[in-house]
Parts: C-alpha cells; sequence; structure tokens
C-alpha cells in the first residue's frame, strides 16, 4: 500500500497548484464562487431555521414532522451520493486520460482502484458539505445541542459518504463488467439520469408540501403513518437519522452504540467489498472500457429525414452545421437522455400549478389567480435560462477541440453564432409558450393576463437564448472533459446570474403597468393619461432593455470568437 | 502566392512569432522546419485564419486575410497536426460538413468527387462509420481527404506525416508533388527532415520565432557551412556549436 499516498497525491499537487498559480481575473473568479457559495449556504441556513423554528411552534407534531424532516434529508442525500458517485466512477475509474499510464506502472491493482475510488469520493461530496451543512447547522441552531452532535455528525456523515461510496462504485463496476463496452458510458449515464428522473418524480408525487398541513390529512393516525412512510430498520440512513436526531434532541446525548457500530462495520465492509470485486473484475471492465466505439446505425433513417427537415431552412453552410449539431445530440446517449430530466421538469412545473390550494387563500381568487400568472412568468423564465444554462450555453463550446474546422472555414463567425441563436430559438419559444399557456390554463386567468404572458414570454426568451449563445461564447471551453460541467463553471454561473436580473427587471417594469390596469378593470375606473404615460413607458424600456439583453451579449461573445485563442 | 510581411505574434508579452517575412510562388512545396516550440504552429494557425496576428500581414493569391477572411480562406485547405473531429459524424457525414461550409453544389459529378478521394485515402469502407471509431492514422487521412475537397490553390499542413503509416505517408508525398504540379502551392511544418528533404522545394528555419535561414536545402547547407544530409544543417543552424548527436546521456 506504500504507493497509494503516491497515486493520490497528484491530485492535491494539482490542488495547491491551481491555487498558487491563480491570478488576476482566475482569482478574482475563485472569490466570485467562493462568495456565490457562501451566500447561497447562508440561504439555505435562513430558510431552514425558519422552517425548523415554524415546525417547532407546532405542539406535538412539530418534533416529529422536524424528524421526518430529517430522516427525508439524510435519504435524499444518500440517494443522489450514490447517483453522483455512479456517473464520476466511470471518469474517475475507468475513462480519465490519466489511467493508461498509471495502469502501465508497477502499481498493484488494489492501490490503483483505492486511489481512484478516493478521487470518486472527493468529487462526489463536496455536494454534500455545500447543501447539508448549513441544513444540519440550522438543526444545532434551533436545537441547541451539545458538542456530542457536532461529532457524530461529522463521523456519521463520513461513514455515509463511505457506504454511498462503496455502493456507487460497485454498482459501476458490475454494469462495466456486465455490459458491452462501448456502451459502458451511455449506459450508466443513460441509466443515473432515469433513477434521477424516478426520485424526482417520487418526492414531487409524494407532496411533502402537506405535511406542514395536518389539516389536509382525514385522520392524525394517517397524518402519522405518513410521517414514519419511508424508514426502514435495514436502511443505514435509518441508524444516521436515529443517531443524529437523538444526539440532537436528548440531553447529553442517547446511547446509540448499536446503530453506530452498524454503519461504521458498513462502510468498513463496503470497503472490503469493493477491493474484493475490484481484484475480480476491475481490469477486465477496464480494458473493455479501452476498446474502440463501433457505429450504431438503429434509427439512422428516421435520423436523417429529421435532419434533411430541420436544415433545410438554414441555407447550405448553415444546415451543414444544423445536421452536424442534430446527429451529435441525437448520436450521443449523455447529450438526448437530458431531455427526459427536461420531460420531468416540466411535468412537475406544470404540476406544481394544478395542485395549488387556491379556494384556501384569504386573497381574493382572481386577483390571486392573475397575480401568480405574472409571478409565473419570472419562475418559467428561470427554468428556462437553467435549461439554457444546459443547452445554449455550452452550444458554441460544443464543437469542442474540432472547432478549428468552423475556425479554418469560410463561414463568417457572425454567420455562425446568428446560426446557433436561431437554431435555439424555435424550441426555446415553443417550451416557453406551452409552459405560460398551460399553467395559466389551469389558473384561469383573463384573457389580458393570458396575452400579455405569452408575448412578455416570446420577447423574454428572445434574450435569453441570446444571453445563452453571447456568454456561452465569451467564456468558450473547447477543451472540456464533461459538457454538462461548463454550465456550472464561471461563465455558466454568471450567465444564470444576468439572465435572472434580465427576467427580474423585465418582470418588475411590466409590474407597475399591469397593476394599473387590473385595477381599473376591478374597480371600474378608466385610467388617467399619467398612467397611460407610465405604462407606455415602462413597456417601451422593457422593449429596450429586450433589444439589449438580445444584441449586447450577441457582439460580445462574436469579439470573443474573433480573438480566441486556443 | 503566399506572402507573410513582418507577420508577428505576442502572448502575454512572450513573442512566439518575430517579424517573420515568406514569399512562397505558386507551385512550390515549402517547408517550415524548426525545434519544439519555434513558432511553427503558432504561424501556421495564423496562416490559417485560426489566430490572429499582433501585427503584420498574410496576403494569400493576393488578398489579405486580415481583410476578407472568408474570401481568403475559400482558396485554403487547412490540415491540423492533431486531428480533432467531429466523433459521432461518420466520415461521409463529416465530408458533407466540409462541403456545406464551403458551399460546394451537391452535383453528381461532386458525389463522385467525395467518393473518388475517399477511395484514394483508403476510407472507402469507412465512409459510413462513426468517426470515434477510426485510429489516428484514418482521421489524419480523413481530414486531408476533407482539405482537398474543394480543390484548394493553397495547402497549409501541420506535421502531416504525424500518425500516418509508410503506404499513407508515401501516398500523401504523392499527392503533395501532384498538387504542386498543378500549380498549387503547400506549406508544410514538419519534423521530418527526411520529409523535408525529399519533397520540399524551398525550406526555412524558425528558432524562438525568427526565421534563422531561408532556401533550397542546398542553400541552407551552404549557409551551415556543413556537409550530408538535411539533418546537420537543421541542428547546425539550431543548435549552433556542437551536433545533438555528438552529446551522450549523463552515467546517472
Amino acid at each position: 500500500m506504500k504507493n497509494l499516498y503516491l497515486l493520490i497525491k497528484p491530485r492535491f499537487f494539482a490542488f495547491r497548484n491551481q491555487l498558487i498559480s491563480s491570478k488576476g481575473g482566475k482569482r478574482r473568479r475563485i472569490f466570485i464562487l467562493g462568495g456565490l457559495g457562501l451566500a447561497f449556504c447562508c440561504g439555505m441556513f435562513i430558510v431552514s431555521s425558519r422552517v425548523l423554528t415554524h415546525f417547532q411552534s407546532v405542539e406535538v407534531i412539530g418534533d416529529l414532522v422536524a424528524r421526518y424532516l430529517l430522516s427525508m434529508i439524510i435519504l435524499t442525500f444518500f440517494s443522489l451520493l450514490i447517483f453522483s458517485h455512479i456517473i464520476t466512477a466511470v471518469s474517475n475509474l475507468y475513462l480519465s486520460k490519466d489511467l493508461e499510464f498509471c495502469h502501465s506502472t508497477p502499481v498493484s491493482v488494489e492501490e490503483l482502484f483505492l486511489s481512484r475510488s478516493f478521487y470518486t469520493l472527493m468529487d462526489s461530496s463536496w455536494m454534500l458539505l455545500i447543501f447539508g451543512l448549513p441544513v444540519f447547522m440550522a438543526y444545532a441552531y434551533v436545537y441547541r445541542p451539545g458538542a456530542g452532535f457536532y461529532f457524530t455528525l461529522l463521523h456519521m456523515n463520513l461513514a455515509m459518504v463511505i457506504i454511498a461510496a462503496g455502493a456507487g462504485i460497485l454498482i459501476t463496476m458490475l454494469l462495466v463488467y456486465v455490459f458491452p463496452a462501448q456502451r459502458t458510458k451511455d449506459i450508466i449515464m443513460f441509466i443515473a439520469i432515469l433513477m434521477i428522473v424516478a426520485l424526482y418524480f417520487l418526492f414531487r408525487f409524494l407532496r411533502p408540501e402537506r405535511l406542514a398541513n395536518p389539516e389536509s390529512f382525514f385522520s392524525i393516525m394517517e397524518y402519522l403513518s405518513a410521517l414514519k412512510a419511508p424508514q426502514s430498520p435495514y436502511l443505514p440512513t435509518q441508524w444516521i437519522t436515529e443517531t443524529l436526531w437523538d444526539s440532537l434532541t436528548v440531553p447529553g446525548g442517547k446511547n446509540h452504540m448499536f446503530a453506530v457500530t452498524l454503519t461504521w462495520v458498513t462502510a468498513l465492509s463496503m470497503v472490503v467489498i469493493n477491493v474484493w470485486v475490484a481484484q475480480a473484475v476491475y481490469i477486465v471492465g477496464f480494458s473493455k472500457s479501452q476498446e474502440a466505439k463501433k457505429r450504431h446505425t438503429v434509427g439512422t433513417k428516421i435520423l436523417d429525414m429529421f435532419v434533411r427537415c430541420l436544415k433545410k431552412p438554414f441555407g447550405e453552410n448553415l444546415g451543414a452545421i444544423v445536421a452536424k449539431d442534430l446527429r451529435t445530440f441525437f448520436r450521443d446517449n449523455t447529450q438526448w437522455s437530458q431531455l427526459i430530466l427536461l420531460g420531468a421538469l416540466v411535468v412537475v412545473y406544470v404540476y406544481n400549478f394544478s395542485v395549488l390550494p387556491l379556494d384556501k387563500s384569504p386573497i381574493k381568487l382572481d386577483f390571486l389567480q392573475n397575480e401568480l400568472a405574472f409571478l409565473n412568468m419570472g419562475l418559467a423564465g428561470f427554468v428556462l435560462s437553467a435549461i439554457s444554462a444546459r443547452f445554449i450555453f455550452t452550444a458554441v463550446s460544443a464543437e469542442g477541440e474540432a472547432y478549428w474546422v468552423i475556425s479554418s472555414s469560410p463561414l463568417k463567425l457572425r454567420q455562425y453564432l446568428w446560426g446557433k441563436y436561431v437554431y435555439f430559438l424555435f424550441p426555446m419559444v415553443f417550451l416557453a409558450e406551452v409552459l405560460v399557456i398551460v399553467t395559466n390554463y389551469l389558473l384561469d386567468v383573463t384573457r389580458f393576463m393570458m396575452f400579455l404572458s405569452s408575448i412578455t414570454m416570446f420577447f423574454m426568451v428572445l434574450g435569453i437564448v441570446a444571453l445563452g449563445i453571447g456568454f456561452g461564447a465569451l467564456y468558450a471551453n473547447f477543451k472540456y472533459e464533461n459538457i454538462a460541467q461548463l454550465s456550472v463553471g464561471f461563465g455558466g454561473v454568471l450567465y444564470m446570474i444576468v439572465s435572472s436580473i434580465f427576467i427580474a427587471i423585465v418582470i418588475v417594469l411590466e409590474a407597475g403597468p399591469v397593476y394599473i390596469l387590473f385595477m381599473s378593470d376591478v374597480s371600474g375606473k378608466t385610467v388617467t393619461a399619467f398612467q397611460w404615460f407610465l405604462i407606455i413607458a415602462s413597456f417601451l424600456v422593457v422593449f429596450l432593455i429586450n433589444t439589449l439583453a438580445v444584441f449586447k451579449p450577441m457582439k460580445m461573445g462574436l469579439k470573443a470568437l474573433r480573438e480566441y485563442e486556443g | 502566392m503566399i506572402k507573410l510581411i513582418d507577420l508577428t505574434k505576442v502572448y502575454k508579452g512572450f513573442r512566439a512569432v518575430d517579424e517573420i517575412n515568406i514569399d512562397v510562388k505558386a507551385g512550390v512545396i515549402f517547408g517550415f522546419l524548426g525545434p519544439n516550440g519555434a513558432g511553427k504552429t503558432t504561424t501556421i494557425k495564423m496562416m490559417a485564419g485560426i489566430i490572429k496576428p499582433t501585427s503584420g500581414k498574410i496576403i494569400i493569391n493576393g488578398i489579405d486575410l486580415a481583410e476578407k477572411p472568408s474570401a481568403v480562406k475559400q482558396y485554403v485547405g487547412y490540415i491540423p497536426d492533431r486531428p480533432f473531429l467531429y466523433e459521432k459524424l461518420s466520415g461521409l457525414e463529416f465530408l458533407l460538413l466540409i462541403a456545406g461550409l464551403y458551399r460546394l453544389d451537391h452535383t453528381p459529378l461532386f458525389n463522385h468527387r467525395i467518393l473518388e478521394l475517399l477511395e484514394l485515402f483508403d476510407l472507402s469502407d469507412w465512409k459510413d462509420e462513426l468517426i470515434e471509431s477510426y485510429s489516428h492514422g484514418m482521421k489524419q487521412r480523413l481530414v486531408m481527404c476533407a482539405s482537398l475537397l474543394h480543390r484548394p490553390r493553397v495547402l497549409i499542413v501541420d506535421e502531416p506525416m504525424v500518425g500516418l503509416d509508410p503506404k499513407a505517408a508515401r501516398l500523401v508525398k504523392g499527392i503533395f508533388k501532384e498538387q504542386a504540379g498543378n500549380g498549387n502551392t503547400i506549406f508544410m511544418s514538419t519534423h521530418s527532415l527526411e520529409v523535408a528533404q525529399e519533397i520540399c522545394d524551398e525550406i526555412a528555419i524558425i528558432k524562438a520565432g525568427q526565421i534563422v535561414a531561408k532556401g533550397t536545402s542546398e542553400a541552407l547547407r551552404r549557409k551551415a557551412g556543413v556537409d550530408g544530409n538535411l539533418e546537420h544543417t537543421f541542428l547546425k543552424l539550431t543548435e549552433g556549436k556542437r551536433l545533438a548527436h555528438e552529446k551522450s546521456l549523463p552515467a546517472h
């Protein structure tokens, strides 16, 4: 095992060197991202604390709900950790570029496997720290436990991460061993996405918000049984929840030696089992994953027909790029399968509107419906920005290292960038209008609101797409290993912030005129000349901001691409 | 056909290419030699319109690349040192993409040309396979195929022989000679001094961003004051006093 440390060391060196060598812009990026992360943690802490304080104020069931919430959080984290480890393990154990070199050195399989498992654990579990810490700290803030809680939190979370890593890596090794080598990555990504969608639906359709409203249950027994639903004494999450909850609420902590021992024995057993399995199947799997890929011909004719129809309006040179983009997208299982996630997002979005308890609201119904329709524009805009961050922001970078084909061709970069814009505009407008019209229909809003929402969304999408393409070109990265990571990098986060600000400005500017028009309609008063002036001025400013959001980022992106130096 | 006038590229204070001047006539195979990091690829990328020069001019076929990049690129075929391609396209689909970018008409004659080029580069059997299943050499041959598709008057080539087997290398040398014979110009960087000696009409040697020698291989030999092959000339001109083979590895 003397080589294990040597194999892990490069990761620490890379991290240290990055910190030392980052200067100016890069260091600024680190600070901005760090600041955003901190702000997110603070927000999570405040929201969690308020929710828990509210629960605590409810007699009898308050603590029950808080405990249930804790078990749901731990269960969710545990599931997400397993998925995250499955995806990261594929890269770290089978696809990393330096693996060939490592396998050619005289280190043992066990050492190499453990070092890569350690990388996987590090890469996958930082999420728990960022999302989990503020929530656990909120529990500590509300329940004021002793120092023992923090120790329990630390070691039980560590055990949970090891168990999840063990499970994720084990599943990955077996999948790689069983499935045909050339499809391994695709299949694993596909399975992981399906699992995430299933979990998402399961969580959403359980309607956890009902737990905060006991009146929605027929009897207290039904409510209490709902609180116990996902627990099982065989799940490590149950042992962790029990131990954490008691160290939170029982002064001095309750003796949970059995649960703690069980958790740690499971964690360490997972490590041993993984090493045994790795001895048997890791090298075979790695060897298979190095084999060349083959063409898969399934659905080629349908794709060809689809491509022919869609590329036609774009003319010869842009049409060629559209054809290339469509073929690449639908042949890359890691790309098109994300449409499933997108579909799930849209279904849950619409579902949320269908279960809104509007009739229980103390506010006048038609006012509330229209108010919600107005806010819906902002929410839909945000959803579209998130989708755009994944698919449109990465559109230019998606050329990858083959970008030289574009830059050395006679195609003008301006034409190329606007071509990408038009290519993404149509599906995005369609999606936006479907989101807004269907949810407005569920809300039963007035015709005026329906019209205003549709028009506003149309113009807003023009800006959201342009911001995506422009920022994508401005922060183009053609040397990525995983394109999905670009949307959560500095450029992607910046795009989301700018896009959110743009949406917020449009909504705020339209709020005044909408209120004036709505109130005049309700009260039967006519709109004054000054109010008309305000209305027209607001809509003019909205139009100007939209125009700016379309042309400015495209111009900046074009300039950046022209000056791109590889 | 190709004129580089005071061409300079500065990266964060480092002069990668330093005021180089080169004039290449039509029908010439021009070899661009130099040690690693001398500025060969940077010069070639500037000529292909991939990166912008800090100063200086690139004139191809009498047109300034900075003023009319699209018009110049229409005449130029570019072969990069590493064949990064769209892996999810088939070889044929990649060639059709290139045809679209260069606005080539899909006439029966053109389709015949595609098949002819695929045959020439021994890729006919692989034309419907995804590029991700190609070997390095096959990808390199596909890039060459694509670069000749629009019948360029100037071929800009960065390390053409890397990854090619002897048969493919011989084929490529033959194609370059044929292209030059037809009045087209080839500007080629290479590490292979044998290739340069065998096919290049003129050679320039670049070192630390500057041209240290230019002319036929005979003229370069005279300038270096050495006898024998181009290897001796190159090492003398780029390393100075001692030749590389005269140095020995340290014992420990």
